[in-house]
């Protein structure tokens, strides 16, 4: 159940680092000839956007635990090219959880991906500090 | 063309890892996922694992080469998964896969990642298509 209002973030314009495209497709035991569909990993780590949920966390005194993740794409991201992230985020108190739907478009304005990030959010006695 | 392709068809089992300490940095600087319970074995033991849980998007995104080489002709517009329990540094993984709805237009596809325990570690799903042309 919801506990407030979703709130929107963003847009974000972010890129395609090519060289950070192939570093994580090594990483992840792709060949590197394309954008690997979880590289919005990255975006969603950048410190821009990742600093609402490191500060929510810090606020609520827990850490956010990857639970589950989704990648949908009308059409492939291409390496070097900019992109705007719009970001939906949700929390809801039971479980404790935080939901992120990122709508991924192109600098035309033409969606090309929607990627969902869920967090499970437990109490950081024990964890050290969030990630 | 993916006609061929049967609801029950298993995709190739894929191995990986085991990872180490190193593999998980190099995974952490690379996606900015520095959180410290995939690198501190300290941190991993003050909750109770023995070594610290492989990074679950790291397992997540090793299904795109597996499915890129079970079959050229048809390209992923979708991956998922729920990470159920850690996979832990130094587990071996055993990635597969099953078709669970195929029509000419799309395949859907039931994915796990299995580490030494006996429950997954990923459970997933990818949606697949003819390329055009193909």
């Amino acid at each position: 159940m919801p506990l407030e209002p979703p709130r929107a973030l963003g847009p974000f314009r972010l890129r395609v680092d090519p060289a950070r495209a192939a570093a994580y497709a090594r990483e992840t035991g792709g060949d590197g000839e394309s954008v690997p569909l979880a590289y919005p990993a990255v975006w969603l780590a950048e410190p821009s956007l990742f600093s609402v949920v490191r500060d929510l966390c810090d606020e609520l005194d827990v850490v956010p635990v990857h639970e589950s993740q989704s990648f949908s794409y009308d059409a492939p991201l291409v390496a070097g090219e900019s992109y705007d992230l719009c970001v939906t985020m949700s929390r809801e108190e039971t479980p404790p959880r935080l939901t992120m739907v990122a709508t991924v478009a192109t600098s035309d304005g033409e969606t090309c991906a929607r990627v969902e990030t869920m967090l499970r959010l437990v109490p950081r006695a024990g964890f050290g500090s969030a990630s | 063309m993916s006609g061929d392709i049967k609801v029950g068809d298993t995709i190739p089992e894929t191995v990986i890892g085991p990872f180490d300490a190193p593999s998980l940095a190099r995974y952490a600087e690379v996606s900015g996922d520095a959180n410290p319970l995939h690198l501190d074995d300290a941190v991993a033991a003050a909750i109770g694992f023995p070594a610290p849980p492989v990074h679950g998007m790291k397992l997540l995104a090793a299904f795109e080469p597996m499915l890129r080489a079970w079959r050229d002709d048809l390209i992923i517009s979708s991956l998922a998964g729920r990470f159920v329990q850690p996979i832990l540094r130094g587990d071996t993984v055993r990635l597969s896969g099953r078709v669970l709805r195929a029509t000419d237009d799309e395949i859907f596809v039931r994915l796990t990642a299995y580490g030494a325990a006996r429950a997954p570690g990923i459970i997933g799903e990818a949606t697949l298509r003819p390329k055009v042309g193909a």
